[in-house]
This record gives structure tokens, sequence and C-alpha cells, in this order.
């Protein structure tokens, strides 16, 4: 899949040349599982990524790679954190089937939920889908555990709900703590991203042929394929 | 363990928001290591200002906020706009030690309030169970009750004055909670009452919890603008307050031994 092409491009050019870490996924990594509705307090939290006004980002995109399943990170891992810090996360999808083949197409979004529904324990996820917004209380007693909670433990839990979709193939995710990073051009391409999984929904769930009368036009006039699935797709019925 | 939620209700202008706040601070003193949610459930706001408390967002700021994005047609999946919601959550809940405080807000928009007790149904479902108590301050009259916002509630706590008006409102409140709600207990504080009233006398009551007289501390405080936690220890609120929060307790592992 070339859709996201350029955002992934965009991600490369933006991240320093070497990660912190890159490990390969094991699923024995994972963190511990919490549970879906429980809220880490303020008193229990030892600080907030993307909290006190802090950049947070999150992304998902779908590519032709990874061909393994890999946890990035870019920047301080969890135990070297001390207070709120800037943050983004973005995942990178791979999905079986023929690229050229609409029905491989048409699971994004539901796939990119994904990042909503994991709940590792003292790690507590909110993301915004309106605004692409990440921010995560990581919990005192996890960083006082031996070892302490990291990024390959929750990295590794959002590996394994992404595999539980039978369409992906392999997920690298990319944690970016580095407080040197544009973190401004990393949202934008975040909500590049999601203009264009929702540009593949609505192309996949409507018939609309009249570009010049669609709200994507704008989206679909910069992305390279889309127009292409779209039409594909039409003339297949 | 499963939370204990106290839910107060009854007529306008009893004192419900008073006895509210008094058994907040009764808890909180009672139980410093626990976890308490109250919930200003009531437009009016009056418990927030009771605990001197102000969190940025109330639940229909983002309920307005989720609204506004499905208007922009950003996420209307269900998926999304749960996730949506959980996002702003936490930013609701106004955190002071072990005691957090959650507002249902005001509406600006005319109309019934059905939406936001709708959302508050669910978001006390959702947060509930990570605290020791819940106490919710409830929205004058049965609306609350109709719409099974209180649901789950385990104890309600039907607050009157000595006037006919006022009992006849926990008299229906009662009716129509034994329909729709399964509380373990039920009880009725009468506030503001004169040394000769007689609940004896009044009949098909549930069991009266604590009278309380003219408290003048109270309404110094509140013509003073002061939260709760300024009046003396020995204001008849707080002694009331103590005396239902006991029954209550009854039966529980936190019952006086």
């Amino acid at each position: 899949m070339r859709l996201y092409d350029d955002v992934l491009k965009g991600l490369s050019a933006l991240l320093p040349p070497a990660p912190a870490f890159c490990a390969a996924f094991d699923p024995k990594n994972a963190a511990k599982d919490g549970e879906k509705d429980q809220i880490l307090f303020g008193s229990d939290t030892a600080f907030e990524l993307g909290g006190g006004g802090k950049a947070s980002v999150c992304g998902v995109l779908f590519a032709d790679e990874p061909q393994t399943d890999e946890v990035l990170l870019y920047g301080p891992d969890l135990c070297e954190i001390r207070t709120d810090s800037p943050f983004a996360h973005f995942t990178v999808a791979r999905l079986t089937g023929e690229t050229e083949d609409a029905a491989s197409y048409e699971d994004l979004q539901t796939v990119g939920f994904t990042v909503f529904q994991v709940y590792p324990e003292g790690y507590h996820i909110r993301v915004s889908p309106s605004t692409g917004r990440e921010r995560v209380r990581v919990a005192k007693a996890a960083l006082r555990q031996t070892p302490p909670l990291s990024f390959l433990n929750v990295g590794t839990s959002l590996i394994k709900a992404f595999k539980a979709h039978p369409g992906v193939a392999a997920v690298r995710t990319v944690y970016i703590t580095d407080p040197d990073v544009d973190y401004m051009t990393l949202a934008d391409l975040a909500a590049r991203a999601r203009d264009i999984t929702a540009a593949v929904k609505h192309t996949l769930e409507t018939g609309d042929l009249d570009c010049a009368a669609c709200k994507m036009k704008p989206i679909c006039d910069t992305v390279e394929g889309l127009r292409d699935l779209h039409f594909r797709k039409e003339q297949k019925k | 363990m499963e939370p204990i939620i106290f839910a107060f209700a009854g007529k306008g202008g009893v004192g419900k928001t008073s006895l509210s706040a008094a058994f907040i601070r009764a808890l909180t003193a009672r139980f410093p290591d626990k976890k308490l949610l109250a919930v200003d459930a009531d437009p009016a706001v009056g418990l927030l200002t009771a605990l001197g408390a102000e969190p940025e967002l109330t639940l229909d700021d983002v309920r307005m906020k989720i609204a506004e994005s499905i208007d922009r047609g950003d996420t209307a999946d269900a998926v999304a706009l749960l996730g949506e919601a959980r996002f702003h959550l936490l930013d609701c809940i106004l955190e002071r030690g072990n005691l957090s405080v959650l507002a249902i807000g005001r509406p600006e928009a005319a109309g019934c309030y059905c939406k936001v007790n709708a959302y508050l149904k669910q978001v006390l479902e959702t947060v509930a169970g990570n605290y020791d108590f819940v106490v919710i301050d409830g929205e004058a009259g049965i609306e609350q009750i109709n719409r099974r916002v209180m649901e789950t509630v385990t104890a309600l706590v039907l607050v009157s004055d000595g006037s006919r008006k006022g009992v006849q409102v926990i008299k229906t409140i009662c009716a129509v909670a034994s329909r729709l709600m399964s509380p373990k207990k039920t009880g009725v504080v009468f506030n503001r009452v004169s040394p000769a009233f007689d609940p004896e006398k009044i009949e098909d009551l549930p069991p009266v919890l604590a009278l309380i007289g003219d408290d003048k501390n109270q309404t110094e405080n509140d013509m003073r603008g002061d939260t709760v936690f300024s009046l003396p220890p020995d204001a008849p609120v707080l002694a009331g307050a103590e005396k239902a929060l006991t029954t209550l307790l009854e039966g529980t592992p936190y019952a006086l031994i």
C-alpha cells in the first residue's frame, strides 16, 4: 500500500538517524493487562506523556512495511523521564492481502482504532480521535517495579492487539519522547494520515463519482493512488 | 470491592446540596485513605461551590465537544466516540487527594437535560469502580430517577424540610425509585425542621436517618461563600450527616465497630 508513503517519508525525515532502541516483537515482553475502565489518579501518576500542555501526537498508517514486528523508541525511556513530556506515537501496519484489492482497505479504520483499546497496567492511554492527541499517565508503581515498565512492554502489548486482527501482517510501533523532535510537523503528519484513512473509508462507503462535489477532493488530489482506488472499485461493480 | 454509591434527592430548596456536602466531609474525615467521588448532578452546580471545587471541564462540556465532532463529520464511529469521551473524561475529574469531584455542568442551550443525564449514567457506570465511595447530589425532583441515572445506587437519601410539599416530593421519588432502582437502603433526612416536628405523624415514610434543625452556621457559611470544610465541627448539619452516614454504613465493611 502506497497511500501513506509521503507520511512515512516525512516521519523518517523528522526522526534522528538511529533510534534509542529497536527491538523485535516478543510476546513475552508484553505489559500486564490492566482493566478497561481503570483510572490512574493524579496522585498515583509519576508523569503524563503529552500532559501539562506538552505536545501529544498519535498517528496510524498503513504501508508495505515493516517486514517484521518491531518496537522503536526515539528519546528517553519511561524510567528516564521525570516530568510531563512531549510525546508522539506512530503505528505503521502492513496488511495481508493484495494491495490492489479494495477489500484489503476496508478494515483500515477498524484496525486503527486498536490504539484506543489497549490497557497496559500502569500506563493509562487516552486518545482523541478528533484531534489525534495521545496522552498517557504513567503510574509511579509501574516505574518502581523491577524491571520498571518500559516502552518495549507497552509497544509489545500494542502489537499483540494489532495482530489480533486477521488482516494485519506486521506492525511497527514508534514512540517518540526526544524533546528536540519537531512535534508540530509530527502532528501535521498524523493529521494527514487520518485524512487519508477517512478518504479511503469515504471512497469505499460511497458511490460518489463526482469528484468536484466531494469533500475528500483536496485529499484525493494530493495522495497518489487514492482516486485510482475509488474508480477501480466502481468499475468492479 | 464494589463502591458504595449514595445519592441525595428531594425537592429543590430543602438543603439537599448542603447535606450532600456535609456527608462528603463526614466520609473524607472518617475514611481519609479511601477514594471518594463527589458528583454534582444538579445543573445548579451548588455542590461545586460547597466543596470549593472548579473542574476544568464539566460533563456537558465533553458532551458538546463530542457532538461538535459528530457535526463536523470527524468521528461518527461508535468506537471513536467512546475514545473521544474517554480522552476528555479525566479532565472533568478534579482530584484533591483522595477526593475527586465531577460535575454535570449547566447546559447553555434551553430545553431538557436528557442527553447529559444519559451521558452521566454512562460515565458513572464507567468510573464508579475506581472509587470506594460515590456521593451524588442529584437534581431536584424525579427526572434523574426516571432516567435511571441513579440505577446503580446503593443508598438513596431523601431530603425534605417539614413542609407538606417536601414530604410529597420524597414520597413520589420513593415510589418511582421502588420501580426503577434497587437501592439496598433508603432513608429520609429532615432538614431545617422545628424542634416540635414529629416524623412519626407522617405515614408511609422510609426510615428516618436524621433530623436537623435550623443551622445558623450553615446559613452564615453560605452567605460568606465559604465551603463545607469551614463549618465548625459542632454544626447541626454535620451532626445530621454523621448520624445518617453511620446508619447507612451498618451492615457494610465500613460500619463502626
